[in-house]
């Protein structure tokens, strides 16, 4: 390039940063109809929705969650200290309860729809920015309050339009019960929590197998994080380790709650769901919809991350991935094209301003153009507006651009009530 | 819903993946006489889609496929967000570290250089091993004939896959170090993983019934 020469770089107009993205009018008019269904949701249970800055001490981060920072956007404020762009909400919003809400009388129900940032991975597709809608509920440690987040979630969901809905349901503290019960090594059970991680179960069969060769509870422990269904799972885990019966009590009850919330049939429980055992303490749950190849959402309860900042409350919560949702939603068939309105005035921006404004209070749209603009019928089209309409004698000339019918109408707010 | 998506991987594995799926009830018809079609569809629905061995792990990871059928070596250098479910026991080889026979050349390059450097097509298996023990290593991607780099002298060793050793003898190279031992695996995409959980229960059940 030419460019190269001057001993600029040479980078073109619509080059971004890796996985970053535009997103253009059509796809932002359905990522808000997404959020708008969402947010209806959580204000019917009553979650008011807070906002935190994008940028948070580097420090705020590593305090909720060992390691986290690694994958982070890092940058420097003007004393030197390290600034992360906010990897998720839930650590800053984690923050915002125990600190400004510290005297709130609980139990504290936020919400959030906002975005969060991670680095590019090298070699996968993975966006740098994500939209996240989610709620936080803060201060109701029962089964009650993890009943609420997962019939919340699948709620939430349903009201976007997804269909073939699925939650993966698991409990760190009953695996951490089972283990316990069986007299499993804490050095062994490192090991057998980084396998499941990295959710290689060859490697769990082999941990478990060296840590209880056989005897009652061997098949159990080797096969654990396979385990998937309802009451069924909880019974033979029960009878098995008895001392993991009231983690399996607990369960039960929360999936009793479901059916109430009416989300049974959406979620099955899934030992091999958990990941971070020091960051979740109890449920831990991803959601999943057909067409797309990760979870759309994330959660769980994490009721040491308050203590962390200073007000131990127990919480639990959970993420949407708004772009992996908005995926799904468009992977079960095309998005509905919202009915075609508004109407595209040729002088509008100068002559006909005043029947513009008219028109525009009498509650539809308009798109004005200068006088003896030539193209009203493309810039129509083009986006979507239904009528063109231009000065005619006394009155107006307005052409549908759906139909193709031409009329001539007095007043040009008589628009208004042709509205279907 | 539509039958499973399973990504079997051309080449060495293939004839092993085949046996195994058979073994457990799978049609795989389709498979034997693919021809130079890269997706099949079996009358039970079942479609396998055929992929070089490398981008298995692509296709599960996306979601393309529900599962796959690939080498461990492969898992290791790519590290793909999978569910590794099953050692399949067959593909049974290893990742190994290979000089020119006669004096290693080793301790004397990082003795008199710092450094040894490494020629392979595993870097990130290469990488990690010479980190894990210690020693600094310049790691040199080459895509294919590995053996030649050490005879004419670009790197001072390899890190390779073997099976029996044989086109490391033949190109007089000796193995100076294991690294990992390697086998054909399932792995299931996260998503399916959950939402076919019957199908795959059921497929991993008598996987595991026909393999031991």
């Amino acid at each position: 390039m030419s460019e190269s020469g001057s001993g600029r770089p040479a980078v073109t107009a619509a080059a971004l940063p890796s996985g970053g993205k535009d997103v253009l009018a059509v796809e932002a008019r359905e990522l808000r109809g997404v959020e708008a269904a969402l947010r209806g949701r959580f204000q019917a249970f009553g979650y008011r929705e807070v906002m935190t800055p994008v940028l948070e001490f580097a420090d705020v981060v590593e305090r909720a969650q060992e390691g986290r920072l690694r994958d982070t956007f890092r940058l420097f404020d003007g004393d030197g200290r390290v600034l992360v762009l906010r990897p998720d909400l839930t650590i800053p919003v984690a923050r915002l309860v125990a600190t400004r809400m510290a005297d709130h009388p609980g139990p504290v129900r936020v919400s959030y729809l906002a975005r969060a940032f991670r680095p590019p991975a090298p070699g996968r597709p993975r966006p740098s920015e994500q939209r996240q809608a989610g709620i936080e509920l803060v201060g109701e440690g029962g089964p009650g309050a993890d009943a609420e987040a997962l019939g919340l979630l699948a709620d939430s969901l349903r009201a976007t339009g997804l269909e073939g809905l699925r939650v993966g349901v698991g409990d760190v503290s009953l695996t951490a019960a089972v283990l316990d019960g069986l007299g499993v090594a804490p050095s062994v059970r490192d090991d057998l929590s980084a396998a499941l991680a990295a959710r290689n179960f060859v490697e769990w069969r082999r941990l478990a197998a060296l840590a209880l060769p056989d005897g009652p509870g061997a098949d159990l422990l080797r096969d654990l994080p396979s385990l998937r269904g309802g009451r069924e799972v909880l019974a033979r885990i029960a009878s098995e380790v008895p001392a993991a019966a009231a983690a399996c009590e607990r369960l039960g009850r929360i999936l009793d709650l479901l059916a109430a919330h009416g989300a049974a049939d959406a979620v099955i429980l899934d030992l091999g769901v958990l990941r971070d055992w020091s960051y979740y303490s109890g449920i831990v749950f991803e959601a999943y919809a057909p067409g797309v190849g990760a979870p759309i959402a994330m959660g769980g309860r994490y009721d040491g991350l308050g203590a962390r900042f200073g007000r131990d409350r127990p919480a639990v919560g959970f993420a949407i991935t708004l772009d992996l949702l908005h995926q799904a939603l468009l992977a079960a068939g095309p998005a509905p094209e919202p009915a075609r309105t508004g109407l595209v005035l040729t002088g509008g921006l100068d002559a006909d301003l005043p029947a513009a404004a008219v028109l525009r209070s009498a509650g539809v749209a308009v798109v004005a153009l200068s006088d003896g603009s030539p193209d009203a019928g493309a810039l129509a089209d083009a986006e979507g507006w239904r009528w063109v309409a231009r000065r005619s004698g006394a009155g107006w000339a307005v052409t549908d651009r759906v139909t193709g019918a031409e009329r001539e109408c007095s007043r040009l707010e008589d628009v208004a009530a042709w509205r279907d | 819903m539509a039958g499973l998506r399973i990504c079997v991987p051309l080449g060495a594995l293939l004839p092993g993946s085949v046996e195994v799926l058979e073994a457990a009830g799978v049609d795989v018809a389709p498979l034997r006489d693919a021809g130079r079609r890269l997706i099949l569809e079996s009358p039970t629905g079942t479609t396998f889609i055929t992929t070089r061995p490398s981008d298995v792990p692509t296709y599960v990871e996306s979601g393309a496929a529900d599962l796959g059928i690939v080498g461990k070596d492969v898992l290791r250098e790519r590290d793909p967000d999978v569910y590794e479910i099953l050692d399949l026991g067959f593909g049974g080889c290893r990742m190994v570290y290979a000089t020119r026979e006669g004096v290693d050349p080793t301790p004397a390059a990082l003795e008199h250089l710092g450094v040894v450097r490494v020629a392979t097509k595993y870097p990130v298996s290469a990488t990690r091993h010479f980190t894990a023990t210690g020693r600094q290593a310049e790691v040199v991607k080459v895509n294919g004939s590995v053996e030649l780099a050490p005879l004419v002298g670009l790197a001072h060793g390899i890190v390779d896959l073997v099976a029996t050793g044989r086109t490391l003898r033949e190109n007089g190279l000796v193995e100076r170090e294991e690294i990992f031992a390697s086998s054909a695996r399932l792995i299931v995409n996260r998503v399916s993983q959950t939402l076919r959980a019957e199908e795959l229960d059921e497929l991993v059940a008598r996987m595991r019934g026909a393999g031991s």
